[in-house]
């Protein structure tokens, strides 16, 4: 009886001892994988180009690059946008990127509407969702105007 | 579902009962700590092959990332430090560990009859925890991992007839290069430890299948009769993991693993050295030079490694404790000297200092390697209107001048 007691007691205190090494090892790795979920990227303020080059009431398709560390890499990333100026000294910059599952959308001029590719989205011209499935209007990104120069905020 | 109903349901589906029986059989009795080693190298097995894996997430097999993510790792991610330091500090050890479950296996001659199949199995293992270090310790891509490379493989290329071809594949090429860091990480990371599990399955197969060897001295009585080997040995074996995981994590938290500026095949001033592990046939080169270099190079550890592999059938004589068979003893003593006593030679060797210093010109090539980018938007498709009205810094600043005068 004395044995059989003992013999539970190894047992326990064996899974005891490999769930502690478990943990102590677990943790810190699981947190090594995961880190990079609750890493903030920098938000910076990239140039799209003069202002006056780009104002015009119809949507203008705008590719620009900019420098960002991409882990342990220097990327030179590239990104497209379409810009509008809506008057008033008021801009319109929508990201390409479907709010749906990523794919990038294209204006048409002729729905004036922004359509999607993958899955049949389609956004009005504010960004918003006309049809399709998308949860949310397109994402409408930050800008600034200094000295002529029209900014986005890239985040 | 219950705990009592996913055991009846697993019960109901495997051989459970049988395997519980299997597992609490009796040891034979006296049996010590020593009988703990080939757990704990199991346990170090596992435990690289986990921290290994995780530090894949983070690394880059190619030349111009390697040393970057390393960095990166090291310096940037949580908790990262500390799993390369496991990593680095845990192949030391697994080293350490499954050469002193060996010489466990020496001592109480556990490699005699019936056990041989056990033996070369574990040699066989032997060679491929080396093999581990050796492709493992390139992946940095520092100045140690690069030299220690070139020289590691150019002592291969010294073998008879197939050695400069040997050199060449493990190369990848004539030099060490970006084919040879891929072919490493390949080797380190999906080859080597297929091939490890492979063969602990088969080496844990025959150490069950045959039971544990037990002490020379054991009666046939007393090898059936000694503690189960669950819970009792498992607790035992848990409780040195326990404790060599402690030791392993308070090295990875305060001793920072090194890494040396990134590999530079034109540093002449660099003295490469291996791994404590292999500075053993390192110094051993030192004492063979012109025709009988081979020696050192090629015959010395090739029939060391054979005479190591076959034991089994070359000590004939009744088991029997180390200390009780003089010619063991002799050459068991002999060999673990010589490769303490070369290791620290090799260890503690002077570097090589040079009085002169050579004019140094170096070539600048017209295009450096850049950094690779990431462009992460489609190609643009073909006729559509695309602006890029985007502004060089000059243009930037020239225009935030005319904005300034302006104002």
């Amino acid at each position: 009886m004395e044995k059989r007691g003992r013999r539970s007691f190894l047992e326990i205190a064996t899974a005891f001892i490999g769930g502690i090494i478990s943990l102590a090892a677990g943790i810190p790795l699981i947190g090594f994988a995961i880190s990079p979920a609750f890493k903030k990227g920098e938000s910076k303020w990239v140039d799209l180009g003069l202002a006056d080059r780009l104002r015009n009431s119809r949507f203008k398709k705008v590719d620009y690059t900019f420098t960002a560390k991409d882990g342990w890499v220097q990327a030179r990333k590239k990104r497209s946008v379409y810009v509008t100026d809506v008057g008033n000294g008021e801009w319109s910059v929508f990201s390409r990127t479907c709010s749906h599952l990523g794919c990038l959308v294209r204006w048409d001029e002729k729905q004036e509407s922004f359509l999607c590719p993958c899955h049949g989205a389609i956004f009005d011209k504010t960004g918003s969702v006309v049809a399709g499935p998308p949860p949310e209007p397109l994402q409408k990104l930050e800008v600034k105007v200094e000295a002529g120069i029209l900014y986005v905020k890239e985040s | 579902m219950s705990y009592t109903g996913i055991k009846q349901f697993l019960s109901e589906r495997l051989p459970l009962e049988a395997l519980d029986t299997h597992l609490r059989k009796p040891l034979p009795k006296h049996i010590n700590l020593l009988f703990s080693l080939g757990s704990l190298a199991m346990f170090l097995l596992i435990l690289q092959a986990v921290t290994g894996a995780f530090l894949a997430f983070y690394y880059s097999p190619s030349p111009e990332h390697a040393h970057n993510a390393v960095t990166y790792i090291s310096t940037e991610v949580p908790f990262g430090a500390f799993v390369r330091g496991l990593h680095h500090w845990g192949a030391s050890a697994m080293v350490i560990i499954v050469v002193l479950h060996l010489l466990r296996v020496v001592l109480y001659s556990s490699y005699k009859a019936p056990r041989e199949l056990t033996w070369i199995f574990g040699v066989l293992l032997l060679l491929v925890v080396l093999g581990f270090g050796f492709t493992g310790y390139l992946l940095p891509w520092d100045e140690k991992a690069y030299w220690a490379t070139v020289v590691g493989v150019e002592i291969s290329s010294t073998a008879p007839v197939l050695g400069d071809f040997v050199a060449k594949v493990m190369r990848g090429g004539s030099e060490i290069g970006a084919v040879t860091l891929a072919r490493f990480y390949a080797l380190h990371t999906i080859w080597l430890p297929w091939l490890a599990f492979g063969l602990v399955g088969v080496h844990l197969f025959f150490v069950r299948y045959y039971g544990s060897s037990g002490k020379p001295e054991n009666t046939p009585e007393e090898m059936k009769t000694g503690k189960p080997f669950y819970p009792d040995q498992v607790f035992e074996d848990v409780v040195g993991m326990l404790i060599l995981f402690v030791a392993l994590a308070a090295v990875a938290l305060f001793v920072p693993v090194p890494l040396e500026d990134v590999a530079d095949p034109t540093n002449a001033d660099y003295d490469p050295r291996p791994e404590w592990y292999f500075l053993f046939l390192f110094q051993l080169l030192k004492y063979f030079q012109g025709p009988f270099e081979i020696l050192g190079t090629f015959v010395i550890p090739t029939v060391g490694m054979l005479l190591l592999l076959f034991l089994p059938f070359l000590d004939r004589s009744e088991r029997a404790v180390l200390w009780k068979r003089p010619i063991a003893l002799t050459v068991t003593s002999v060999c673990v000297i010589g490769i303490v006593v070369l290791t620290i030679l090799g260890g503690t060797a002077k570097k090589l200092e040079t009085t002169e210093a050579a004019v140094q010109e170096t070539a600048q090539p017209s295009e450096q390697i850049q950094g690779a980018a990431t462009p992460d938007t489609e190609a643009v498709e073909e006729g559509e209107e695309v602006f890029d009205f985007q502004l060089t810094e000059e243009e930037i600043e020239n225009a935030v001048e005319v904005g300034e005068g302006q104002q």
